[in-house]
């Protein structure tokens, strides 16, 4: 579903991300981990068409997420680490205006917002300028966003990061429904109670490269024998041991 | 155990140079910045075998921004110099009749009329100041610097300092005034000096003025309320500038100076004033007293101001709750039973914008600020324009429909300078939502260039129904001029919305950072040519210049799109490369240049040879000199790979014979009368002719029409699409008569330039070619 056949990104000397090779099949829950600065944005943008990739390509559906971006997202939905909104404009409206934007007609759109916005338990905060919400309540809005038009693919960066117990909770459990309707998910993350809960397949990046990948349970075998999740990763982001010592 | 040293709160004279050395090096860095990008191209031709990709190219449009500050302060210094001393010479004029006044003391009413003139420039100067910043949002570092160990006291004082020095509207309004009343005090080369000194309390108490109401008055009000002001403050804005400006001028200043004669005593004694005397007096000991007072009267109120502030500030520098708020609205307008769905009901008109359009009203209605910026503010500029102009358009408006229309045009160019050209600066943060739809971007520009060409049409209405009432006849020249007008505004707006995408920075934190300037000079100039367009009594050339245009506008939205998957990625923009666009705009001057030296000079043989000289000459060393400065690639050169200089001339001998044929078969014609003409042209520029038909004309017209134009075209349309192209537009600069055969030309020089890839080959073509036809007239006559 998702293909990453080489991707790069350089900034001029340095390499944000070397040659990634990665593949997500249908509905998987993927999770992308990495410490900070790993290149985890940086390669979720560029499945999205925000940035451009130095080499190499991304593929969704089988479409070019850079050449073919408009039809590529009609399967996409997308959640960034920040949303912002734009300014004077209510949450209820800026949703009806997304749900509009990805084709549906005024009426359907109307509905499905309303729906949406009840489930999510926005409703008495959907008349309320959207950049007056509080980070939730804007992480809230924005995966409303990315569902509403009931894509295949969900791309997620931090979705969790900071959001209260509750809420966190709320949207792992759509997350969990998503991926068992079928959904392919990919997210990026860095709080690894979660990934370990929720995530069937994982990749660990560090310093721009993907250094190791696996199911858990073939991860926990390959680094740290009967070991957790941050075990395996903070043996495999080890900054004293060079990556290619971590992976066999 | 505390840690050393800190025993409380750092000193005030430590904090306050600590404060501004930090905005300083910040504003140091950023020149630093601008100009390291320009030093790294330096390099990269250098470097060969490299990937494109990988290197770092760099973003070509910042660099311009040390243009603006080199070229235009000096400029703007001496504009406000001259402004001031009218200003200065029309006060004396109406309060100080009849009396000798330079270098000697002052009369009190003078004085009066002087401290007036300083009091009106740092009023303007302060509103314009505010009105360009946010005034709802607090400044970025507040909330960050007062969690530092300093008082709040040195905070403000150190902020209130920094400001009087990094003021350039302050800067401008007051330095060069107040040099000048030094001046004619009779100060020699004292006076910039003396003038500084005098300027920099009043920046000072503007600096103050401009605190108090950006971080005193927040806290008191809701943010509604501060963008209603921030809305109101633009348009007194402009009104004050105007009123400033118009001091100066001889014959429109009587408003003004007749305020001037009311003024009371007692501004002697405002700061404005002691600046003035303490400028004028010449002797030692009662100028020293004259600027203690000054200074100690300055502290005083700057003093009084910062207690002020303090206790505004005592429970917080930032309030909760500053944003505006929906709620309100909500409330009045249906208590508890706000309706979550928009009912089908909606009228079928609605219906038909799309959302993208929709949400653009929608926000041109909650946002004030933005309403008054789009449609308030071009109103008030172009009204203080004609109302200050000297050349009387306000009364000749209603009586000439040309005027009438370059009005209208003039002020719809603006407003879309404001309103489409800042199509992504309005998406601001929120761009990565138009990344999620599956619409290209593209499409969702050109919504927003349709809307805004439709709303902007309202000036251009109103003022030709007006027109319809108020003219004294109505006929077929009021129809075309308004047809023009009315034509060149959808085609405008999508220039303006193309060349927003390169102008502006959505991302951009700082509001005055937020538009490159360039690109809104580049966009005013365009405006400016099509008014020549509306002008223009040809209708001829009137078609020609909208059809240019139209091509414009398609060549710079075709530029525009190769840069759209690039917005969010500032760092890796493909390098400026040469385009068609280039070409047309280049073409439009070079038409615009000529036009204009042809009107001044008469229609005769020689002024048109001359002016095509003229034009060529200044539009290539315009273009070359933007080549240069931005470092494009792909500038065609004159000498290539395979220069094969013979092809050149065979096509040029082509392109002659079917001239000389062209010629032989209109000989009877009564388009010969212009063949005469031209005749007459060359014997009156006698040998003149030669190095101007066969060395300048080539030169200039080859680079643009077939290096810039016909280039760009070949990109993209292959080889015969672009040399048809190209030679239309060609032979539609000419004058009629000779049009057929260059076109043959023009189709000759492409194939040439298209075979050899570089410019030697036309430009011998073009040469073979003029001077076959010159020794053929010559012949014939």
């Amino acid at each position: 579903m998702i293909e990453c056949q080489g991707l790069t990104r350089r900034y001029g000397d340095f390499t944000a991300l070397k040659p990634l090779d990665l593949t997500v099949a249908r509905g998987e829950m993927f999770g992308f981990l990495g410490p900070n600065g790993a290149g985890k944005t940086t390669t979720i943008r560029m499945l999205m068409g925000i940035l451009v990739p130095s080499g190499g390509r991304a593929l969704i559906s089988g479409l070019d997420c850079q050449t073919q971006r408009a039809e590529v997202q009609r399967h996409v939905g997308y959640l960034p680490d920040n949303p912002m909104f734009y300014d004077f404009l209510r949450g209820r409206e800026i949703l009806q205006f997304v749900a509009e934007m990805h084709g549906l007609p005024r009426s359907e759109a109307a509905e499905r917002t309303a729906r949406m916005l009840a489930e999510f338990g926005l409703a008495d905060v959907v008349d309320e300028f959207a950049v007056n919400y509080s980070m939730g309540m804007k992480k809230k809005l924005g995966l409303a966003c990315a569902l509403i038009h009931d894509p295949d693919v969900l791309i997620l960066d931090e979705p969790i990061n900071g959001l209260d117990p509750r809420a966190a909770r709320e949207v792992q459990d759509r997350l969990t429904q998503a991926a068992a309707s079928g959904k392919t998910i990919f997210m990026s993350t860095h709080l690894l109670d979660m990934a370990e809960r929720v995530c069937t397949r994982v990749g660990i990046v560090h310093r721009g490269e993907l250094v190791t990948t696996g199911t858990l349970a073939e991860l926990r075998e390959r680094v740290v024998p009967g070991g957790s999740l941050e075990e395996v990763f903070l043996r495999v982001t080890d900054e004293e041991v060079a990556p290619e010592a971590a992976t066999t | 155990m505390s840690p050393p040293g800190f025993e409380g709160a750092a000193p005030l004279g430590v904090s306050t140079a600590l404060l501004i050395k930090l905005r300083l090096r910040r504003l140091h860095n950023q020149m630093r910045a601008a100009s390291q990008r320009k030093k790294k191209k330096d390099n990269d031709p250098k470097k060969a075998g490299e990937q494109a990709t990988a290197r770092r190219t760099g973003n070509p449009g910042k660099q311009g921004s040390n243009v603006v500050l080199y070229v235009f302060m000096p400029m703007m210094l001496f504009v406000f110099g001259s402004i001031t001393r009218n200003a200065v010479f029309n006060l004396h004029e109406t309060l100080d009749p009849g009396h000798f006044w330079r270098t000697v003391e002052f009369a009190a009413p003078f004085v009066v009329g002087l401290a007036f003139l300083l009091l009106v420039m740092w009023l303007s100067s302060l509103l314009l100041t505010i009105a360009s910043g946010e005034l709802a949002k607090p400044d970025w570092d507040l909330e960050w610097l007062v969690t530092l160990p300093i008082r709040a006291h040195t905070l403000l004082w150190a902020r209130i300092l920094e400001r009087s020095v990094v003021n350039p509207t302050g800067f401008m309004a007051l330095a060069p005034a107040c040099t000048i009343i030094a001046w004619y005090s009779g100060h020699r080369w004292m006076a910039p000096v003396l003038g500084l000194m005098a300027a920099w309390p009043l920046l000072l108490l503007a600096a103050l003025f401009r605190t108090l109401l950006d971080t005193g008055l927040r806290l008191r009000m809701s943010a509604a309320q501060l963008r209603n002001l921030h809305a109101v403050i633009s348009v007194l804005a402009i009104v004050g500038m105007y009123l400033a400006m118009s001091l100066g001028m001889a014959g429109k200043a009587t408003f003004m100076l007749g305020i001037a004669a009311t003024m009371p005593d007692w501004l002697r004694w405002t700061p404005m004033g002691l600046a003035v005397l303490a400028l004028n007096e010449r002797d030692g000991l009662h100028a020293c007293f004259l600027w203690a007072a000054l200074a100690a009267l300055t502290y005083a109120i700057v003093w009084l101001g910062i207690q002020w502030l303090h206790h505004q500030l005592r429970h917080g520098v930032v309030s909760g709750g500053g944003r505006d708020t929906a709620r309100g609205a909500a409330a009045v307008a249906a208590p508890g039973s706000v309706p979550a769905v928009v009912p089908d009901a909606a009228p079928n008109y609605w219906s038909r914008i799309g959302a993208v359009q929709r949400r653009e009203l929608t926000l041109l209605s909650r946002d004030r600020n933005f309403l008054v910026q789009c449609l308030v503010i071009p109103l008030l500029i172009v009204g203080g324009q004609l109302l200050l102009g000297s050349s009387g358009v306000a009364t000749t408006m209603w009586h000439e429909p040309n005027v009438l229309a370059s009005v209208a045009f003039g002020l719809a160019a603006y407003s879309l300078s404001m309103s489409a050209f800042q199509t992504l600066n309005t998406e601001g943060h929120a761009l990565w939502l138009l990344y999620t739809f599956p619409r290209p971007i593209e499409a969702v520009l050109k919504d927003k260039a349709k809307l805004w060409s439709v709303l902007t049409l309202a000036y251009p209405l109103a003022m030709f129904c007006a027109g319809l009432f108020l003219m004294p006849q109505v006929g077929w020249k009021f129809a075309t001029a308004a047809v023009t007008a009315f034509l060149g505004i959808p085609i405008y707006s999508f220039i303006a919305v193309a060349l927003g995408v390169f102008g502006s920075n959505p991302l951009e934190q700082q509001q005055n950072q937020k538009v490159k300037p360039e690109y809104v000079y580049l966009y005013m100039g365009l405006a400016g040519l099509y008014i020549y367009a509306i002008v223009t009594p040809n209708v001829f050339q009137r078609i020609v210049f909208m059809v240019l245009s139209l091509l414009l506008a398609f060549a710079l939205w075709q530029k525009a799109r190769d840069r759209l998957p690039y917005l969010l990625d500032a760092d890796v923009a493909p390098p400026a490369r040469v385009s068609t666009s280039d070409g047309l705009i280049a073409a439009m001057v070079f038409f615009v240049v000529q036009g204009i030296v042809v009107a001044i000079g008469g229609l005769s043989g020689a002024t048109i040879l001359v002016a095509f000289s003229i034009a060529g000459a200044f539009t290539y060393s315009m273009m070359r000199y933007v080549y240069a400065r931005a470092r494009t690639e792909g500038v065609p050169r004159i000498v290539g790979e395979r220069p094969q200089p013979l092809i050149g001339v065979i096509m040029g001998l082509a392109a002659a014979a079917l001239g000389v044929v062209y010629l032989f078969l209109v000989r009877d014609t009564p388009l010969m009368d212009e063949a005469q003409r031209a005749n007459n042209a060359y014997s009156q520029l006698g040998l003149w002719v030669l190095p101007l038909a066969l060395i300048a004309a080539p030169i200039f017209e080859e680079f643009i029409f077939r290096g810039l134009i016909f280039g760009g075209l070949q990109r993209s349309f292959g080889l015969w699409p672009a040399a048809l192209a190209s030679a239309a537009v060609f032979a539609c600069l000419h004058p009629p008569i000779s049009m057929l055969p260059v076109f043959g030309l023009g189709l000759a020089t492409a194939i040439a330039y298209a075979r050899t890839g570089s410019l030697l080959a036309p430009m011998l073509a073009h040469a073979t070619y003029n001077a076959c036809v010159i020794g053929a007239q010559l012949l014939f006559k």
